[in-house]
């Protein structure tokens, strides 16, 4: 079996990497870690703008978005995709790419995620930083951007990376709208085999496995990190310190 | 920003018919005070009289109802513009009970990144300046040390050293001992004490009857969300007029 699966890499590696590539569109690999780079570097401003938009004082900032926010997180991403990917070219009649409707869904979906671990790192800080920050004179922009946000993120750290490597594992759902990713081209090598899906889904495991685990463990380290720091323990060696519960595992 | 800073007057901060509740619970009732410029004023009372309230309204970081509080002569909750209200309150500095020093940021940053985020000084001269606070309340040897590293006391004086960096005419403490162990008290109102002697304008909420008694220049007794009883302190300790005053000082001799 190993020796198959070695000679579907060796066979198609190419299009598992970039998919058709220059003969039709980028896909593959490379298209899932593009679609799951720009969903990340989108959503994650977005998260902060929710999750203050949540905390304002102003209803008409915090309601619209509250209700965002609790609508993305309450119905499954499989239904969104499909309601952008039918709903979207009905309402406006443009022929949206199927990259771009998974792109934006994602934002969307992860924004809302992400939005409410920004929140809970701001609102775990208390009110006494805010307040010695404005009893300083500092704007609520300002207090936010050099006090508040700088915490609130830093604490969520590992949070923040455990909604990314799930985002990169939300990505494989864009194969029900033909994007042309990573599970895309392993189902077309499959059609094409026919005869060893159990070999070719394995090499697909395998490669969202290494992605995947290899960040989770850059989280688990940081976040140890971040608790010996925390603990103003940070030139002690790793080995002196028991590691916290690893929070970012049970996502 | 223009003051209409009157030299005549000797009122640093005003307060008249200041009303607050909470709902339909009132906790500051028609307050009428005064505090002279370089006075030290102690606020005492018993819990939940409105002690913090009061001394959180005077930098406007409770809003209070009806009323007015003045800071010499400029109605502090006027309504005005957000950038007004900033400007006025980094001339009030504010000390918590909590210290709520930012523990991102080292002791030295933490008293200068202030004055240069709000007043635009460069990072040179704030720096230099944070060094000279820190020698003054005693800690110019934790200039790069994080909060966390420090004792009570410790990040207490920090907080004050963090106050004064805004160069504020007036500095109100919320309990400032009150979340220290016994023997770190002594530091941070030795601190306080040198403040006063300098001259600085002080409105202080403690249960330090000590500190009261040598440092205060007039003590205000508050109840039930009133200012029952205003007297010097070797009036208010020797013979409080207010039975609830007296009862309130039989009670700490216990």
């Amino acid at each position: 079996m190993i020796h198959d699966m070695i000679a579907i890499v060796r066979d198609y590696w190419l299009l598992l990497l970039i998919g058709q590539y220059p003969n039709g569109p980028l896909g593959g690999l490379a298209n899932t870690l593009i679609l799951s780079a720009l969903s990340i570097a989108l959503a994650f401003p977005i998260s902060i703008l929710f999750a203050t938009a949540r905390l304002s004082k102003s209803p008409l900032l915090r309601w619209p978005v509250t209700a965002l926010v609790y609508f993305t997180r309450g119905v499954p991403l499989l239904m969104l995709i499909l309601w952008s990917y039918f709903l979207v070219p009905l309402l406006t009649g443009a022929d949206v790419p199927s990259f771009v409707t998974m792109l934006t869904t994602l934002v969307v979906y992860q924004s809302a995620f992400l939005s409410e671990v920004v929140r809970a790192g701001i609102v775990a800080l208390g009110p006494g930083q805010m307040d010695a920050a404005r009893a300083l004179g500092h704007s609520y922009i300002g207090a936010m951007r050099y006090i508040i946000l700088p915490q609130a993120l830093y604490n969520m750290i590992p949070s923040i990376l455990s909604t990314f490597v799930s985002t990169i594992k939300d990505t494989t759902l864009g194969y029900v709208i033909n994007v042309p990713d990573l599970t895309f081209a392993a189902s077309q090598v499959n059609n094409q085999l026919l005869t060893q899906p159990f070999q070719v889904f394995l090499i697909l495991a395998i490669v969202y496995f290494a992605i995947c685990w290899t960040l989770t463990y850059f989280a688990n380290r940081l976040e140890r990190r971040i608790t010996r720091r925390r603990a103003g323990l940070l030139n002690v060696s790793a080995a002196v310190v028991t590691p916290s519960k690893i929070v970012s595992e049970q996502l | 920003m223009t003051m209409s800073v009157s030299t005549q007057e000797s009122q640093m901060i005003r307060l008249s018919q200041v009303c607050k509740s909470y709902g339909d619970y009132p906790v500051l009732k028609d307050i009428d005070a005064e505090v002279a410029r370089g006075e030290v004023v102690v606020i005492c009372g018993p819990s939940g009289s409105g002690k913090s309230t009061l001394i959180r309204t005077i930098n406007r970081l409770e809003e209070i109802n009806s009323g007015s509080i003045t800071l010499d002569g400029q109605n502090i909750h006027a309504s005005m513009r957000a950038k007004a209200l900033n400007a006025m309150r980094s001339r009030i500095g504010f000390v918590f009970q909590n210290f709520n020093l930012f523990p991102h940021l080292s002791v030295a940053e933490n008293v200068s990144m202030s004055p240069i985020r709000v007043k635009g000084v460069t990072a040179d001269v704030a720096h230099e300046k944070a060094l000279k606070l820190l020698d003054r309340v005693g800690l110019a040897d934790k200039a790069r040390a994080y909060p966390g590293q420090l004792s009570g006391g410790q990040q207490q004086r920090v907080a004050i050293a963090r106050a004064l960096a805004m160069e504020p005419p007036v500095m109100l403490f919320d309990e400032p001992t009150s979340a220290l162990d016994p023997e770190m008290v002594g530091e941070v109102l030795a601190v306080m004490k040198s403040l006063a002697s300098e001259g600085m304008t002080m409105l202080c909420v403690t249960h330090e009857m000590g500190f009261a008694r040598d440092v205060a220049d007039r003590i205000w007794f508050i109840d039930a969300g009133q200012i029952i009883e205003t007297a010097s302190p070797e009036d208010f300790f020797s013979n409080p007029t207010h039975p609830r005053a007296q009862r309130f000082l039989a009670d700490l001799r216990h």
